[in-house]
């Protein structure tokens, strides 16, 4: 009976022993973990099938984590030890990651064929205290996103260009159903940590000041524009302009008038207007009283420290960044798709020849140099989450927009205090 | 066994008691009757009409759900949903999975949990109370005090998943199904549920056994472990369906292990792919399917079930 | 399978067999019950992140929780909330419907329709609920709409979600709660309940003077077994509020969660672990405090 039990404990283990080995043979595995759907991830997905076909013996595995969840899988299989080996990661997740010896950084050859392939400003983003950390890939814009044909219904025929004129048209367009539940909202927030600090973020930089210190060891959270742009906010909810309700999920279904939002929800937003997309979707720069910006931000694909297929896996990441026979890069294509924009300059450029209204209006906004990188700061996503408490605080009105940001940048200090 | 036929015989006994009882007045006696059904109705709408929802949901087409004002009833009801999610999302793997994983789990927790209790309930020995004592205090640990612990036991294992004698070197047994199943191995519950059962065993019979020269391992296994067969069965079928149903350490080991995902990890993580509003009537339906297969057994076994949830608590 | 007389007769002597049983239990415990709580409580006293050597800080996270963190208490309130809401509101409605189910015919249907959302799992009944619970065209708020009321928004209102929370949890633990009464019940009826009515007593009276009290060792193990659950309740709150940290403005935090991101999210692992330990001395806690209830009650534990 006792060898029974012997034999089951055995036998677990044994299937244990099996299922990390399998690492270790000769074939070699690379897993790229992302956060893109299969759907958006398609054409990467094809480059991988092509690749393995160059490579036989080397499997390329794509692990798909919602957005959400995504940071806390890395650094759960990090210290797990089952990480992944390549990572397409937020840039302002880096410092947290490269701090905890996650990324591996690039080899030489690699780092110069960053450098001679992609513009200075994205290899700001993907660099950290002097240190480059992998390729950039997608650059993420945010701008004023608004339904043409609910603001012509409602008889306006330019977006707004300040928050006043924002307002009013919103106050405008909302309706509410018998219930007063709002059933086409003006303008819309989102209930994720992002869709709250990332619009804030974006008018911060539209006023003229960035949410955070050049060094990274401050906030500027407690000045007068944050303040203004937070209470302007909060009064859109206390006046019903807006509500919890309706969220920024709801623009593809016409019942969203307005929001800042990011390019690449333009494949989402494609399928969902179908023929009437480039008759309803329109991008303006986001409204201000100040001299106009927005937030940029990208991605990376970075090596894990621990690979065991460092070498293969920089030459899987050059192959899927490497412009092909005159056309878009495996990354590029994939961005095209997404409607992003490539941090890759040949591919940016074959980009904007072939953009259509909504990525001209994108692009426009970092040729023009408004849009600025989101500075990559200590304990990023910490920070990003105290501050969403806080704004939502500040909707609900159970703290005015001062005391919120100055309860928030309290927080938010202590963190930056404890970095090296 | 008189434990778990007391609740089956009793509202037998009360309907006949009842109906013995002296009349009450007519109209009061009316009045209660409608409230009875009236509470009871109410009560199991409110249990029914959520999985209805859900299943509705999985039958609207997208341009459905995108029109304002929403659809509810479906015009053009999508079963085809139901299949496809079976293209799209890996559920016969996560189904068998969640099978694996849970038959495993059972397996063991039944097998150390009748141990125990029988050690516990037919001999002296000296601990027996303080051990006994121990799994009755341990119930009280919550769940969420040995997650931390737990990830870094499995991880540093010594002699594990490429780990040297020191536990390091490897990744242990994460990344492995001995993750999800080692914690789970012995239930105090279980053993409290066992030992129960084996008390009602009568000691005669084990001693004659032991009178005609028969081993220790023998007597337990073809003598007493059957005639605690059907409580062992109720414990079986109690655990099997808590575990099916475990989330959180399963997310918690699984999340970069996609091979290991059961049934309800996969569905937690589906947010990803049906972020849209058009993509969630096949994220409904593929609720809807992940949670068939575990009602269909519950109606099958629902007797076995309902005699396991009731056992423990009423003392005999 | 041949063994020598001497191993077996040690084998099989009552003294060595009981622990030859108990032997997988006692290495189990060991590993993954001793060791983990002791490995908790040496780590809640350091700070790690788990990829680089922990450095010992004393008591510097306990004093940080009580004193600096202005989310901690929060979530401690809320906790509590959850834990008793999930109680005051279950409990009596359980007994409620537990006393009309004893008293119908055909069980098996009724039984079939209460337990139900006892055995579907918590994602799923996450995900029902919060398309129910979805204010511009959620079932609830249609059919609050039917009658002319009002349909708040459940889960995004800040005042709502520790209650949408609360009902949700309700509705999945109802049905067996309600079996654990109508097993105690039914045991009652036959036998003191119909005694006391036969002598005359009214209805009321015999509730409260005897089913009530009879009733009490099954009412303590649902109140018990609730309050530890509800203490570590968090995968619902998961699912209802994705992409957020509890729900809006963190309304529905519980410490449960809190603990848990600060591990896994930003590798806090020192006061994530002390978290932990000072939750688990709260449910601890109030567990014996009802567990000497129940001993008084005369009930052998």
């Amino acid at each position: 009976m006792t060898r029974r039990l012997t034999g089951l404990l055995g036998a677990c283990s044994a299937l244990g022993l099996m299922a990390s080995d399998a690492g270790a043979q000769e074939a070699r595995t690379i897993q790229v973990a992302t956060h893109y759907t299969e759907e958006q991830a398609a054409p990467l997905l094809a480059c991988f099938d092509a690749y393995e076909a160059e490579h036989p013996g080397v499997t390329v595995e794509h692990q798909q984590t919602a957005y959400g969840d995504f940071l806390q899988t890395i650094l759960t299989s990090r210290v797990g030890g089952t990480a992944p080996d390549i990572y397409n990661v937020y840039s302002v997740w880096v410092p947290q990651l490269a701090a905890a010896g996650v990324l591996e950084p690039p080899p030489a050859d690699v780092a110069e064929f960053i450098a001679e392939g992609y513009s200075p400003a994205t290899v700001g983003a993907a660099t950290i205290g002097g240190q480059l950390w992998g390729i950039p890939t997608e650059l993420s814009i945010y701008a004023l996103v608004y339904n043409r044909k609910l603001l012509e219904e409602a008889g306006y025929s330019e977006p707004p260009k300040t928050w006043a004129e924002l307002r009013e048209i919103a106050q405008k367009i909302t309706r509410t159903n018998d219930q007063g539940n709002i059933d086409v909202g003006g303008y819309a927030y989102g209930t994720s940590v992002a869709e709250g600090v990332h619009p804030f973020y974006a008018q911060m930089f539209a006023a003229g000041v960035p949410p955070f210190a050049e060094d990274g060891r401050s906030t500027n959270l407690t000045s007068p524009e944050a303040i203004q742009i937070l209470s302007d906010q909060a009064a859109l909810f206390a006046d019903g302009i807006t509500s919890n309700a309706i969220v920024v999920d709801n623009f593809a279904s016409n019942a969203v008038a307005m929001q800042i939002s990011a390019n690449w929800n333009k494949q989402g937003w494609q399928e969902a207007f179908g023929d009437q997309f480039a008759d309803t979707v329109g991008i303006a720069p986001i409204p201000t009283d100040g001299p106009g910006g927005t937030m940029l931000y990208s991605f990376l694909w970075a090596v894990d420290a621990t690979s065991d297929a460092k070498e293969e896996s920089w030459d899987l990441l050059r192959f899927l960044n490497t412009p092909r026979e005159g056309g878009l890069s495996c990354t590029g294509e994939m961005m095209q798709g997404m409607g992003s924009l490539a941090g890759n300059s040949a591919d940016l450029e074959l980009m904007t020849a072939n953009a259509d209204e909504f990525d001209r209006a994108y692009v426009e906004e970092v040729t023009s140099g408004r849009a600025v990188t989101q500075p990559n700061i200590w304990q990023a996503a910490e920070a990003d989450r105290i501050l969403r408490g806080y704004i939502d605080q500040a909707w609900a009105g159970t703290m005015t927009a001062e005391e919120a940001l100055t309860q928030a940048d309290a927080e938010i200090q202590a963190v930056l205090d404890e970095q090296p | 066994m008189p434990e778990d036929s007391v609740p089956l015989a009793a509202p037998a006994i009360a309907a006949v008691a009842e109906a013995a009882a002296p009349r009450r007045e007519g109209r009061g006696r009316l009045l209660w009757t409608v409230l009875k059904y009236a509470l009871l109705t109410l009560g199991a709408l409110a249990m029914l009409l959520p999985f209805l929802d859900m299943v509705l949901g999985a039958l609207r087409t997208p341009a459905e759900r995108l029109a304002r004002p929403p659809v509810y009833w479906p015009r053009d009801p999508q079963w085809g949903n139901f299949v496809r999610i079976y293209d799209q999302l890996p559920l016969l793997r996560w189904t068998a999975n969640s099978l694996g994983v849970t038959l495993a789990i059972t397996t063991l927790q039944c097998l150390t949990s009748a141990m125990a209790g029988y050690a516990l309930a037919k001999f002296r020995f000296p601990g027996s109370l303080s051990i006994f004592r121990f799994a009755v205090g341990a119930q009280m640990f919550p769940f969420f005090i040995f997650l931390i612990p737990w990830f870094f036991i499995l991880r540093y294992f010594p002699l594990a998943g490429g780990n040297d004698w020191t536990g390091t070197g490897g990744t242990g047994f994460l990344g492995s199904y001995a993750a999800l199943v080692l914690p789970f191995a012995v239930s105090w519950y279980g053993i409290f549920l066992m030992r129960q059962f084996f008390l009602g065993v009568p000691d005669e019979l084990l001693d004659a056994a032991r009178i005609d020269g028969a081993g220790e391992f023998f007597i337990f296994f073809r003598i007493a472990l059957p005639l605690v067969g059907s409580g062992l069965a109720t414990l079986a079928i109690f655990v099997f369906l808590y575990h099916w149903n475990e989330v959180l350490w399963t997310l918690t080991v699984t999340r970069t292990a996609p091979d290991l995902q059961t049934l309800p990890v996969g569905i937690y993580l589906l947010r990803g792919p049906f972020e849209q509003e058009g993509t969630k009537s096949l994220q409904q339906a593929a609720v809807v399917v992940s949670i068939l297969p575990v009602i269909i057994v519950f109606l099958l076994l629902q007797r076995y079930y309902v005699a396991s949830v009731t056992s423990g608590s009423v003392k005999g | 399978m041949r063994r020598s007389p001497v191993l077996s007769s040690w084998v099989n002597s009552q003294k060595v067999v009981p622990w030859l049983f108990l032997s997988p239990v006692i290495v189990f415990a060991l590993v993954f019950f001793v060791l983990p709580v002791g490995f908790a409580a040496y780590v809640s006293l350091t700070t790690w992140d788990s990829l680089t050597p922990p450095r010992w800080v004393g008591l510097k996270n306990y004093q940080y929780l009580f004193a600096t963190d202005p989310l901690f208490l929060k979530t401690l309130r809320q906790t509590l909330t959850f834990a008793a809401g999930t109680l005051a509101i279950g409990v009596p409605l359980a007994l409620l419907i537990a006393m009309a189910f004893s008293r119908v015919p055909y069980k098996g249907a009724w039984r079939v329709a209460y337990t139900l959302p006892m055995v579907t799992n918590i994602v799923a009944v996450g995900f029902i609920f919060w398309f129910v619970f979805r204010q511009t065209d959620g079932l609830l708020n249609r059919v609050l709409g039917l009658f002319g009321l009002p349909g708040p928004g459940w889960l995004t209102d800040p005042s709502l979600a520790m209650l949408s929370s609360i009902l949700v949890y309700v509705w999945m633990e109802l049905g067996r709660n309600m079996l654990l009464f109508a097993a105690g019940l039914g045991s009652i009826e036959e036998g003191y309940a119909e005694a006391a009515r036969l002598d005359g007593a009214s209805e009321w009276q015999v509730f409260r003077h005897v089913t009530l009290p009879l009733l009490r060792p099954t009412l303590l193990f649902v109140v018990i077994t609730g309050f530890i659950s509800g203490m570590s309740y968090f995968t619902l709150m998961l699912v209802l509020f994705p992409g957020t940290q509890g729900g809006p403005s963190r309304a529905a935090l519980t410490t449960g969660q809190y603990m848990y991101q600060m591990a896994f999210e930003d590798l806090r692992m020192g006061r994530a672990s002390a978290v932990a330990y000072v939750l688990f001395a709260l449910v601890l806690a109030a567990s014996l405090v009802q567990l000497r209830l129940l001993r008084r009650g005369g009930v052998e534990a």
